[in-house]
């Protein structure tokens, strides 16, 4: 994130140096490669490793915390026992 | 291999519409949690997968559309129509607040002394931070059509120099308004002007958040090269909500910051 916004910097002011040239070309045709080949995945893992770990993260956490909120749901639901 | 008889876009699989709803579930019995037990551990796991929900549904519709070529016309009016049908729907939530500041400012109850604001409370002045602020989002307004009409017109550093200005422009906004808040001479709890002035605002407050944020990742695929000249949806649609968060701040400013004083 914070590379774009350098490169925002100098993309405004034209002054690039070789190094980080290939930052600002554009790069959507390997992109396009990528996510065009013929191997089956859905999009959501096209990507890569990082998508698979990703996705197993967001829907570990949200498993996770479903099971929490029905079994708070659960206790919230039982009445209290009286001292 | 075959080839579809449509222009339609008949997505892959998705976890994210289940994942989005569960989400959603975990936020919501977190408020309560928050409200009632003290306790933010579930409104924290909601926001958190919400946020990465949001994140990965979003850029599977990047790559859908950028890097795979789904998005036909056809599609693309689809859309169209689907973020209009969005923003009136925002248009009526606010609707609703507005009804509510009138409901009560229009006829003040003698518990508020009979009067508009009521007795007790200081307004703020609507010619000092608040015109500014009304002058930030309409600038931002300008300068959001200047980056459209520089992306049309393929002129990439113009496109870039305007879309950047109008981010900027609309963090100014909130950090102002984060000010104002904070140093308010009335809370929320301070009756019905408290409730009227911060739900109504602060509600707006947090689509200026978002419209800055959806401008920003605009911004982004901007520089990466993401829109022609002719197919560049996704901006437009940003400033669409773009500009419809300055209406609502222009009609804020007019009832409750202005006439409300």
């Amino acid at each position: 994130m914070w590379r774009n916004v350098l490169a925002l910097r100098q993309v405004s002011q034209r002054t690039i140096s070789t190094a980080s040239r290939r930052q600002l070309e554009n790069r959507v045709s390997e992109s396009q490669k990528l996510f065009q080949e013929d191997n089956g995945l859905p999009v959501h893992l096209k990507g890569g490793a990082k998508d698979s770990l990703l996705y197993r993260t967001t829907a570990g956490l949200t498993m996770l915390g479903t099971m929490y909120a029905v079994y708070y749901l659960l206790v919230s639901s039982m009445p209290k026992k009286p001292n | 291999m075959t080839h579809q008889a449509h222009s339609y876009h008949m997505v892959d699989p998705s976890p994210w519409p289940i994942l989005g709803a569960a989400a959603a579930l975990l936020t919501t019995s977190g408020l309560t949690m928050w409200f009632h037990y003290n306790s933010p551990n579930l409104l924290i796991i909601g926001l958190t997968s919400t946020i990465l929900v949001m994140f990965q549904w979003w850029r599977d519709i990047v790559r859908e559309s950028t890097f795979q070529g789904h998005h036909t016309p056809t599609v693309q009016k689809g859309l169209r129509y689907g973020m209009a049908l969005f923003i009136t729907s925002e248009a009526f939530f606010f609707l609703g607040f507005f009804w509510a500041f009138f409901h009560s400012s229009l006829a003040p109850t003698p518990e508020l002394g009979g009067q508009w604001p009521p007795v007790g409370i200081t307004p703020l002045n609507p010619m000092e931070v608040p015109l500014l602020n009304t002058a930030i989002l309409l600038a931002s307004g300008v300068t959001v059509t200047w980056a459209h009409h520089s992306i049309t017109e393929a002129n990439r550093k113009q496109a870039i120099q305007a879309l950047t200005l109008t981010v900027l422009l609309g963090f100014y906004f909130t950090a102002l308004q984060a000010m104002e808040y904070y140093e308010a001479p009335f809370t929320i709890a301070d009756g019905v002007y408290g409730s009227t002035f911060f739900v109504a605002t602060g509600f707006h407050g947090l689509h200026v958040i978002i419209g800055s944020t959806f401008l920003l990742v605009c911004l982004l695929r901007l520089i990466k090269y993401h829109f022609t000249s002719n197919h560049h949806f996704g901006f437009e649609a940003a400033a669409w909500y773009w500009h419809f968060v300055d209406v609502v701040w222009l009609f804020l400013y007019i009832s409750i910051y202005w006439w409300g004083s």
